[in-house]
């Protein structure tokens, strides 16, 4: 560091580096969380609140005991299942679209019309179809999800640079590989906006799903608890719900990390 | 006699009009040249003349309201939006004024682009393609992306990334306008040297008077709009050509002066 940077900046050396204040930070926050946390459950009892060492116990037993991770499995196949379809209909059907302005202008107001239904309140219906199994459950997951990553991939394909576009077609790119070569490579930023926006909604889908009609699952475990008056279990359940939640959001980061790694490097925000 | 190898007859070009509004002028009307096989033309003309419109209707993307497009002597349809058929079938490449190279592509991942595209990458065109590289002066750059290049290196990048895939007609839309006189003079002598080696018929357009005149075989002075062919120059000055010198070379001046005149 210069004489002159160090006037700039105010100081000489740092007395500790941005990443260890950063870290410290964080920790602080999180005792932070868990004073906060254990008084409240002083404050209103276990039957309301649960403390975070029972918590902490009670994820101990389930990990332990395997049982954990049969309710992850179910919950985490029906959001999967759900989430890439929705993920393929709501990326494809942008692509479809462009084929056509008329059409597209024609079934516009019908798409945005189907939002407005609250998922929520078709679930006794889709029971009444497809009984008590997993299909309603995917059905509704699909749902939640579609929409964001619908949105967001249109708005890519509407935002796309025309003149590249252009470019591909005078080389003699069919349109096929348009599509493929410039609309979906220029789209992907955001294409992964819709993915990480519609990735939690789907899994809060299928844990509601859960609530209605399950016998299994990590919306199912919280249910049972709560009937149970197993405040420590419903804590445990959210906090199970909100790792699965974050561990797949690392996936979609990771995914997005390789798929826009030639993407200038990520400046400061000012 | 033979036809003209590219001849363009009575173009004409208005832009669709907004409902409520005046029939929009004429950008183009009763435009016409012929370019021959090989021959190196360039167009100059005011700013807002139609010069970029002229080039979108030749390269076919953008339709014209009248008029004929000759490919040695068969018409190609140039107004129904439907039957236009984008670089014609990879005979007419296009080297536009913005460089339009895909921002997730490095620089030889971009010039082997049309090769991809049209199914023709193999060892032999790939040694080709880095033969360009080199010849352009971007050796050790193949694996940057397009943002981690100066202007001059992304406009040398769109330059061959249309020479690379050897069309037979090649149409230039300012392509150095963006860049300092000290980088437009080296890609000047870069694109001299690379024609020299095929010759490809260009078409240049330009608004830059010694640009038109350093590169051309023949220069075509557009008029103000609705733009037409106002005035022809036959460059007399023997080639191979440095553009360097150019300007010392008997005659310059005098050319330079009609032309000046003929687009005020």
């Amino acid at each position: 560091m210069t004489a002159i940077d160090q006037v700039i900046s105010g100081s000489a050396e740092p007395f500790i580096s941005r990443k260890m204040a950063i870290f410290l930070g964080r920790l602080g926050f999180t005792a932070a969380l868990l004073i906060a946390w254990q008084w409240a459950a002083d404050a209103f009892g276990i039957i309301f609140f649960a403390p975070p060492m029972a918590v902490l116990q009670r994820l101990w037993e389930m990990t332990a005991s395997g049982e954990m991770f049969l309710d992850i499995w179910a919950t985490l196949k029906v959001s999967a299942i759900g989430f890439v379809i929705a993920m393929i209909a709501g990326a494809g059907l942008p692509f479809l679209l462009r084929l056509s302005a008329r059409f597209t202008e024609a079934i516009e107001p019908y798409i945005f019309w189907s939002q407005g239904i609250p998922k929520y309140a078709l679930a006794p219906w889709l029971i009444l179809w497809f009984g008590i199994g997993e299909l309603p459950k995917v059905i509704i997951v699909i749902a939640m999800s579609f929409y964001v990553i619908f949105y967001n991939t249109f708005a890519g394909v509407k935002a796309v640079d025309f003149r590249l576009v252009n470019m591909a077609r005078v080389i003699g790119a069919s349109e096929k590989v348009v599509a493929r070569e410039v609309i979906w490579k220029s789209l992907q930023p955001f294409f992964y906006a819709g993915m990480k926006i519609a990735m939690p909604h789907a899994v809060g889908a299928c844990i509601v799903g859960e609530f209605l009609v399950s016998t299994e699952g990590v919306g199912y475990y919280i249910e049972h608890a709560r009937e149970l008056s197993d405040t420590v279990g419903v804590f445990a359940g959210i906090v199970v719900a909100t790792g699965l939640v974050l561990a797949i959001n690392a996936l979609v980061n990771w995914m997005e990390r390789r798929a826009l790694a030639w993407r200038p490097v990520e400046r400061e925000m000012r | 006699m033979a036809p003209p190898f590219l001849e363009i007859r009575n173009l004409a070009k208005r832009f669709p009009t907004r409902q409520g509004r005046e029939p929009s002028p004429w950008v183009i009307r009763d435009l016409s040249f012929a370019v021959g096989e090989g021959e190196f033309v360039t167009l100059i003309g005011p700013s807002g003349s139609g010069k970029t419109t002229l080039l979108n209707m030749i390269a076919q993307i953008d339709v014209a309201n009248d008029g004929q497009i000759l490919f040695s002597g068969d018409a190609i349809a140039v107004s129904d939006p439907k039957s236009l058929r984008p670089g014609l079938d990879r005979r007419v490449g296009y080297v536009t004024q913005d460089d339009n190279l895909l921002p997730w592509r490095t620089t030889i991942d971009n010039v082997l682009f049309p090769l991809e595209v049209q199914g023709r990458l193999d060892d032999k065109t790939r040694a080709h393609a880095e033969t360009l590289v080199k010849a352009v002066g971007l050796s050790g750059y193949e694996r940057y992306y397009p943002h981690e290049l100066s202007g001059g290196m992304r406009k040398r990048t769109s330059l061959i990334r249309t020479l690379v895939y050897d069309p037979p007609v090649i149409l230039m839309d300012e392509p150095f306008a963006a860049v300092d006189a000290q980088t437009r003079a080296q890609l000047q002598e870069d694109l001299l040297r690379l024609w020299e080696m095929g010759r490809k018929t260009i078409i240049f357009v330009t608004h830059d008077i010694a640009e038109a005149i350093a590169l051309g075989d023949r220069t075509l002075v557009l008029t103000k709009q609705p733009t037409r062919i106002g005035a022809e120059h036959k460059i007399p000055f023997r080639r191979p050509r440095n553009v360097k010198d150019i300007f010392a070379l008997e005659g310059f001046a005098s050319v330079y002066e009609t032309i000046r005149a003929e687009i005020q």
